[in-house]
């Protein structure tokens, strides 16, 4: 359910990551039919990438949850609190890929350097929108000005 | 059960991207994408979600 209501916010702001210059590229686990279903179906319109393997979570130093994360009182009532705010539109429908695989984000500069990252502690831990796009806007400039 | 580990790990982002950069994914149409492309023209945001659920 978290990752729905993510995707979809970062979908929302899309605009601005494109104003800012920024590509903004969102990882899912399993097949691209998969990624191609899950746009369709929250009707985002970012660039989907299809990571069956789970190799990029390992190399982006994502978690793995421990059951106490994964199904703690946290988690949950931040699940159900998104439920009700968005009126049943978000929730958990059936979990393709790792169940307990958590997230996270990344801002890659030119040169390969990660200028900023917040890789999930537990499942509704993700960075909010704004938090990311203030973190490629700085990425962006710094690109600007050393370019 | 569900995949879970038994003990916390720690998340551990690396400072540099040069591991993501030779891994190639397919999209949501199936092109393959090679990671380190897509910042060789300015930054990138990566979201990794946790599933399609």
């Amino acid at each position: 359910m978290h990752c729905r209501d993510h995707a979809v916010q970062l979908d929302r702001a899309r605009s601005e990551f494109d104003a800012a210059g920024v590509a903004l590229v969102l990882i899912g686990q399993a097949t691209s039919r998969h990624a191609a279903h899950f746009r369709r179906r929250q009707g985002v319109e970012l660039r989907v990438l299809a990571d069956e393997r789970r190799e990029t979570y390992r190399a982006a130093g994502a978690k793995i949850a421990t059951m106490g994360e994964l199904l703690g009182p946290r988690s949950v009532s931040k699940g159900i609190m998104h439920s009700l705010e968005t009126r049943g539109k978000i929730h958990q429908g059936r979990t393709i890929g790792h169940p307990a695989q958590l997230g996270g984000s990344m801002v890659i500069a030119q040169d390969g350097t990660v200028t900023w990252s917040h890789m999930s502690h537990e499942p509704s831990d993700n960075a909010s929108p704004e938090e990311i796009l203030a973190a490629a806007r700085k990425a962006a400039h710094r690109a600007s000005t050393q370019g | 059960m569900l995949g879970t580990v038994k003990e916390r790990q720690r998340t551990s982002p690396p400072k540099r991207a040069d591991a993501l950069a030779d891994i190639v994914l397919p999209d949501h149409e199936g092109d393959e994408v090679r990671l380190g492309d897509l910042w060789r023209d300015g930054p990138v945001v990566f979201v990794w979600l946790r599933h399609y659920g």
